[in-house]
């Protein structure tokens, strides 16, 4: 259960998450609102990246705020990033040996949970191919599997659908929808993809000038008249 | 494949060992100082290439580090009776532990103003070392008298400038292979991860401030070794040596060198001393090697990120593909 209580982040004047309090016990959590809402701030302050004014997040229980930020990785907080992040002169398996390498894993777990992963999301060919010859989708499937291995906890994900086809989009959705079942994690999942949202979120929140405007089930939010008012303006 | 790489490992040990036999047996007296005084620079820009190929960092400290490394050497060799690689250990152990305090600044610094920082870091050292001296046998803890240098204890089976030469190659070599493991292992994974974005590299977990310190502890060993090397090579050193404005001669050749491969740092070294040593042999000024660094330096940054060796390799293999072609 991730439980955010009371979070304020501030940019000098601007305040980008406003007192915001929101209890995550689904599986899979879709995180929408427009640009600048605070989505983006929010998974940076669960990953430690920026400086929380006042507040919490705790993970059953264990806050993370105060922890530094590759010691909440090495706890089991995963995520990738809207703009992908992939090494060129690494491969494949060197990403996902990067995150093992942190956790201490050994040498037996290391190579079964590089498999699992690559298997999972469906590149377990491109396993020896550096970072610069990998096409957008094997990128974007490469920082999945990163968050996949040693046994991760939370899984944020911000926007792991943009700029995919309608086919890519399919293969994602399966890949979302099958990180629970299989690696037990949670999923924290920003986008501005309602589609996608709506096919693999049970609830979802809504932001809108760092303040959560709706919080429910997936399908009752969506059809909720102030989010379709935040979203296409007033 | 992986028999494949260990097969061309075991050709690139072969050609380095027969390089330590037979290099010394093919040059005169002089060209053996010269050589190995090369050879002991390009351990130095090996340091120099890891902070920049590896994590983007550009130190421009390596020359004065080479400095701490000789004067400890020369420090224990006076005041202990310590075995010459003791003290070389213990030369680069205290330039590492240097070269991480220089760090400091890198965790929160980057691109110019971290070479700011290190080079005013350098200076200060070349003003230690003027002031100070390095010791050459005197009392107290200093140990500098006026008078002509003590011996500089060499190891036991390298009392000749030709086996010593060859001992420098070996420690060279051995060091070489460190900084592979290195490249090759999970601090080169952390390093490449630090290098594309910090925030990236704490989310998966690296401890960016630790591996950054690493790496420049493992340039200032390097440097620490390639000083004391040196102190046993001329049996005294002088503050003029390690002056800053050589780290940045030394940054730049190893640039045109190339940063990326262990060839790259043996370039540099040859440049660094060997070039000058020709040009003083052809009668020509060596400070015309300023000059042609310099048209190399802007060759290397238009042309040739990879600097030389970066194209010798790059040569090889096509005429490699080439052969094999022609082959099927």
């Amino acid at each position: 259960m991730i439980d955010v209580k009371n979070l304020t982040v501030r940019f000098g004047g601007v305040v980008a998450l406003d007192d915001l309090s929101l209890n995550i016990t689904d599986d899979v959590v879709g995180l929408i609102g427009p640009n600048g809402a605070g989505k983006t701030t929010l998974t940076n302050a669960f990953s430690g990246f920026v400086n929380v004014a006042s507040g919490s997040v705790s993970v059953n229980g264990l806050n993370l705020i105060g922890m530094a930020p590759h010691k909440r990785s090495r706890w089991g907080l995963a995520r990738s990033f809207q703009k992908v992040q992939i090494v060129s002169d690494l491969t494949v398996e060197d990403h996902l040996a990067t995150v093992l390498d942190a956790k201490g894993a050994n040498r037996s777990l290391r190579e079964s949970a590089i498999a699992r992963a690559l298997d999972f999301v469906g590149i377990s060919s491109a396993r020896n191919i550096p970072g610069a010859d990998l096409n957008p989708y094997q990128r974007r499937k490469t920082e999945i599997a990163k968050c996949l291995v040693g046994a991760p906890r939370v899984i944020l994900l911000d926007e792991p659908g943009g700029g995919l086809s309608e086919h890519e989009m399919q293969d994602l959705r399966r890949i979302i929808l099958g990180i629970h079942p299989e690696f037990g994690a949670q999923i924290l999942l920003v986008d501005h993809d309602v589609e996608l949202i709506r096919d693999v979120c049970t609830s979802t929140a809504v932001l809108d000038f760092g303040k959560l405007i709706a919080y429910g089930n997936t399908a009752e939010v969506l059809r909720d008249e102030v989010v379709k008012a935040a979203y296409l303006g007033r | 494949m992986a028999r494949r790489i260990s097969g061309k490992n075991f050709i690139t040990l072969a050609v380095v060992l027969m390089v330590i036999w037979l290099l010394p047996l093919l040059l005169s007296s002089l060209w053996v100082k010269v050589v190995t005084s090369a050879v002991i620079f390009s351990l130095a820009a090996t340091g120099v290439s890891i902070l920049f190929a590896q994590l983007g960092l550009i130190n421009l400290s390596q020359v004065a580090l080479i400095g701490v490394g000789g004067w400890v050497l020369l420090r224990l060799n006076y005041a202990t009776g310590l075995p010459f690689t003791v003290s070389l250990l213990a030369g680069g152990i205290v330039a590492a532990i240097i070269g991480a305090v220089f760090a400091l600044p890198a965790v929160r610094m980057r691109g110019l103003y971290l070479a700011l920082v290190t080079l005013m870091a350098a200076g200060a050292l070349q003003i230690l070392f003027n002031a100070f001296q390095f010791p050459n046998g005197g009392e107290g803890f200093w140990g500098v008298a006026q008078q002509s240098a003590g011996d500089v204890r060499r190891p036991f089976l390298a009392q000749t400038d030709g086996a010593y030469l060859r001992y420098v190659m070996l420690v060279v070599a051995i060091c070489f292979t460190i900084v592979g493991m290195h490249r090759f292992a999970a601090p080169g994974r952390a390093w490449a991860m630090i290098r594309q974005s910090e925030a990236n590299a704490m989310a998966a977990g690296v401890n960016v401030t630790f591996y950054k310190t690493w790496a420049f502890a493992l340039s200032g060993f390097l440097a620490g070794i390639s000083g004391g090397l040196l102190a046993g090579a001329l049996q005294q050193l002088d503050a003029r040596t390690f002056v800053a404005g050589d780290s940045i001669l030394l940054f730049a050749l190893s640039i045109v060198g190339g940063a990326y491969h262990w060839l790259g740092a043996i370039i540099a070294g040859l440049l660094f001393k060997l070039l000058p040593a020709l040009f003083n042999d052809f009668g020509i000024s060596a400070d015309l090697t300023l000059v042609i660094f310099g048209i190399a330096l802007l060759h290397a940054i238009i042309t040739a990120p990879k600097g030389i060796s970066g194209q010798i390799l790059a040569g090889i293999s096509s005429l490699a593909a080439r052969r094999r072609v022609s082959r099927d």
